[in-house]
């Protein structure tokens, strides 16, 4: 008789617990996204599934399971809790703050959307995975043999609104320069390597205008970038830097030989009522 | 007899004139000969909507309540949310999406859009739901069956982002820029509006090679832009004019632009410059630029005096090796003498005034650098680039002027030839690296005299991983030379041995016979734990003879420069950084201590 009513009680137990889908298939009654609508019956995902929704779902909040003022919309992140007779979301957990997925897609969506799957390859479709991760990226420029060693070299970056001198990068021997910078995975950008401005920008190996550098931040521990600059904008002869350009002064110290006489007033001074072009610097004063 | 400069006096009108027809001749010529980018489908998206946010760090634009998003074939998309990623060149629109357009009318959950594939995507919201997908912009014939990006619609994570741009409407050239109508721009804490703001996101950085001098501090204000063109009005400080307006407008195509700045706006002393570049073929190009002067009071008041100067580049790249032709032209007094100046040679008659002005100097050189040449055999670590060019200087200041006041032709002709030899960085042992350069170059003119430029360079560098340490060591001779021949004492005639000048008096000049050398120790450290953190030094010492005269020539003899470049957060880098001086010119620490924000 005990050993009767044990086994009633536990069969009991059992269809109890079947009867309730959280306990019987909790990996199949639920599934957690962001909203993109609940329309014409249906609620959808940003994964792109529909699924059927009951005419009247219990709307709660996802944190307390009480009511909400939320309103399932764009942007929303919900739980939908189905009915697995019906197949139907009967219950929908709405949230602000970003969720995390509490099951796979492929045991829970797929069976359950009304998304019909795709079955033609799209060979427009390719991509490079990239979960997001930091990754510490050098970037390493060999600079024209003829730059001064104490050059200033920076990477100017589409992500930066093409400043020129946004990354500045450290001399490490007598032809390189280095920087590194933390760039999360998947991160893509052109760059140019600058002198501090667009006059002093970095010109093709054939001393022309060059397209900028793509870069692309791979899945990967640390990752290193590697330029050659043959010349730069401003001295695509690569001359040396202290040559004294003959059209500028006859010598290259003394811009006023053959005394007596010469010229009285020093070049490059201003006009009246205007300066001379190019306007003029402060020639071995440092600033 | 009438002399040259009254003659350029009343040849005013032609010498007003004849800048601004290069520079008109020039944009035509630029703008004419570019074939126009080929339409893409949306060439454009106009949104508007209750709320429009730019997050600039993001490269991102959304809208919300009530956004409606035309392209640029006269579709209509509405619905609750908007979202594009710039950089990804994808929007999202989600939350009651109409379609209507030629031909369509749908109903929907999301519409995605994938310019850069030629694709949309649909989940329509009527019958059953499925995943359409549109080629181009033929709504017509939807394709249920296609596969799609696993991430088509999802919204991008901005959970923490500000808004540095609120608006009411935006209008989005892909690849290329967005202006937002009613903005509001987030700065020092608070929304400033303006009535328009262009924000530029393309890959083509000629949309930011602008026409100023270099300044302390630059602001811009982007007001108006298409996907060729873009105008700015800029806040700028620098050293001559202290702070004012400047204004610029950009013409740019996939390779040729064309630049053109006023700066000041707002001040006496102007600059109108033009600069365009032109790629007439992948092996020739042209770069043109050109500058008037002014001292002009007012906006749009007519200049009292003006100058002008044009050079013209013209390059060509021949198996890594590079022709270049440069010619420079100077036009002084466009609108002729300064009242009360009337005798040009009488350098006396105004301060400062120098008779060379009367003439339109000219210079101009073809050049031609190698590409890098790997020797072989034994010495296959050693590289070569030779060089050389030919080239003359007519009237040009500090040259043709003297001619004219003393013996000597106005002309000068020159040609040189030199070149680099100079080694990869060769490991020497452990992380010790070797590089050297040794580069020469010989200048002939046709005065008489040689000029022979040397530099010679030695490094060594290395790394200490443990310690996060980068360190080298130069030492770096160079000379400049000028030979005269019989007339060296004649061209460098002894000089007192005691210079004085407003930074004091030094001595050590009266043994220089124009033959110069520079010898310089150059170390550098620089210490980085983190890629959030890098400290730079770098201690030079000079040995320079002739001694330097601050003011007149030379470098200082020893300068220290100090870097620290730390990350405040995700996106903001601070970069503080100052040199030393010893005490040359008075200067002890370098006028500007330099702070820069950057991504």
């Amino acid at each position: 008789m005990i050993t009767r009513s044990l086994a009633a009680l536990a069969a009991s137990a059992l269809l109890a617990a079947l009867a309730l889908p959280t306990l019987a298939q909790s990996a199949l009654v639920q599934f957690t996204g962001q909203l993109l609508d609940v329309r014409g019956g249906y609620v959808y995902f940003t994964s792109g599934d529909a699924f059927k929704i009951a005419p009247a779902p219990k709307l709660a909040d996802y944190d307390t399971g009480g009511p909400t003022t939320l309103t399932p919309g764009p942007r929303v992140f919900a739980r939908a809790v189905f009915d697995p007779a019906t197949k139907s979301v009967i219950e929908l957990d709405l949230s602000r703050k970003r969720l995390a997925e509490d099951a796979s897609y492929a045991t829970v969506a797929a069976p359950l959307t009304a998304t019909k799957a795709t079955t033609v390859r799209a060979p427009e479709i390719v991509g490079q995975f990239a979960t997001g991760k930091e990754v510490a990226v050098a970037f390493v420029v060999t600079v024209p043999p003829t730059t001064p060693i104490n050059a200033q070299i920076y990477i100017s970056t589409d992500a930066s609104g093409w400043n020129p001198q946004a990354i500045k990068l450290d001399r490490i021997d007598g032809l390189r320069y280095r920087a590194v910078r933390r760039f999360a995975s998947g991160t893509k950008f052109a760059y140019r390597v600058t002198r501090g401005s667009w006059n002093t920008v970095e010109v093709g190996d054939d001393g022309l205008q060059a397209p900028p550098h793509e870069y692309f931040t791979k899945e990967v521990d640390a990752q290193e970038a590697r330029v050659t600059v043959f010349a730069w904008q401003d001295n695509r002869a690569n001359t040396p830097v202290q040559a004294a350009q003959p059209g500028a002064v006859p010598t290259p110290f003394n811009p006023n030989p053959f005394p007596p006489g010469g010229i009285a007033p020093p070049s490059r001074a201003t006009p009246p009522g205007g300066f001379p072009t190019p306007r003029p610097g402060l020639p071995n004063v440092p600033h | 007899m009438q002399d040259r400069a009254s003659r350029g006096a009343q040849g005013v009108t032609l010498h007003m004139r004849f800048p601004v027809v290069v520079a008109l001749l020039a944009t035509v010529a630029f703008a004419s000969v570019v074939i126009p980018a080929a339409a893409t489908a949306p060439a454009s998206l106009d949104i508007r909507a209750k709320n429009v946010d730019f997050f600039y760090n993001r490269f991102i634009v959304t809208a919300d309540t009530g956004v409606r998003v035309r392209l640029s074939d006269g579709t209509v998309i509405s619905g609750e949310t908007f979202t594009m990623d710039l950089k990804l060149n994808r929007y999202l629109i989600a939350g009651d999406v109409h379609i209507d357009g030629a031909g369509v009318h749908q109903v929907g959950a999301a519409f995605a859009g994938y310019p850069d594939l030629d694709r949309s995507y649909f989940l329509p919201a009527e019958g059953t739901p499925a995943r359409v997908t549109f080629r181009g912009m033929d709504w017509t014939h939807p394709d249920t069956t296609r596969e799609q990006p696993g991430d088509a619609f999802h919204f991008p994570d901005l959970t923490g982002e500000r808004s540095y741009i609120r608006a009411v409407g935006a209008r989005v050239v892909p690849r290329t820029e967005v202006m937002f109508d009613q903005a509001r721009v987030y700065t020092a804490g608070v929304y400033v509006p303006t009535p328009r703001y262009v924000v530029v996101f393309g890959t083509n950085s000629h949309f930011y090679e602008n026409a100023f001098p270099g300044g302390r501090f630059d602001v811009a204000l982007p007001f108006n832009g298409s996907a060729h063109s873009l105008s700015a009005l800029h806040l700028r400080n620098d050293q001559y004019n202290g702070s004012y307006l400047a204004f610029d407008q950009h013409f740019v195509w996939d390779q040729d632009w064309i630049a053109f700045g006023v700066d000041p706006l707002t001040q006496e002393q102007r600059e109108y410059n033009l600069i365009g570049y032109k790629r007439w073929t992948p092996h020739l190009e042209s770069r043109l630029f050109l500058q008037e002067s002014a001292a002009q009071p007012g906006i749009i008041n007519r200049p009292i005096n003006a100058a002008g100067y044009g050079q013209l580049q013209v390059s060509g790249g021949w198996h890594g090796s590079n022709f270049t032709y440069s010619q420079d032209n100077y036009y002084q007094y466009l609108l002729g003498l300064p009242k009360g100046l009337t005798d040009l040679n009488d350098f006396n008659y105004v301060i400062g005034y120098d008779p060379r002005w009367k003439e339109h100097p000219m210079d101009a050189s073809l050049s031609y650098a190698s590409g890098d040449i790997m020797l072989g055999g034994r010495l296959a670590w050693l590289h070569l680039r030779p060089r050389g060019g030919i080239g003359f200087a007519h009237d040009v200041y500090g040259e043709g002027g003297f001619p004219n006041e003393q013996p000597g032709p106005s002309t000068l002709y020159y040609h040189y030839a030199g070149g680099s030899l100079y080694t990869q960085p060769v490991r020497l042992f452990g992380s010790l690296q070797f590089t050297g350069l040794y580069d020469r170059q010989r200048t002939w003119f046709s005065v008489p005299h040689e000029t022979d430029l040397g530099d010679v360079r030695l490094t060594l560098s290395g790394t200490r991983q443990l310690q996060h340490l980068n360190y080298f060591v130069a030492y770096e001779v160079k000379t400049t030379d000028d030979y005269w021949g019989a007339q060296q004492l004649a061209a460098y005639p002894a000089n007192a041995d005691i210079v004085t000048t407003p930074y004091g008096t030094f001595s050590g000049q009266a043994a220089f016979r124009g033959l110069a050398t520079s010898r310089g120790y150059t170390g550098s450290a620089v210490y980085s734990p983190t890629a959030s953190f890098t400290f730079n030094t770098i201690l030079s010492r000079f040995y320079d003879t002739p001694a330097p005269v601050p003011g007149l020539f030379g470098q200082p003899p020893w300068q220290l420069t100090l870097d620290a470049r730390f990350r405040l957060s995700r996106q903001v880098q601070v970069d503080v950084g100052r040199q030393y001086f010893f005490n040359f010119a008075n200067e002890l620490w370098s006028p500007q201590f330099l702070i820069q924000f950057s991504p």
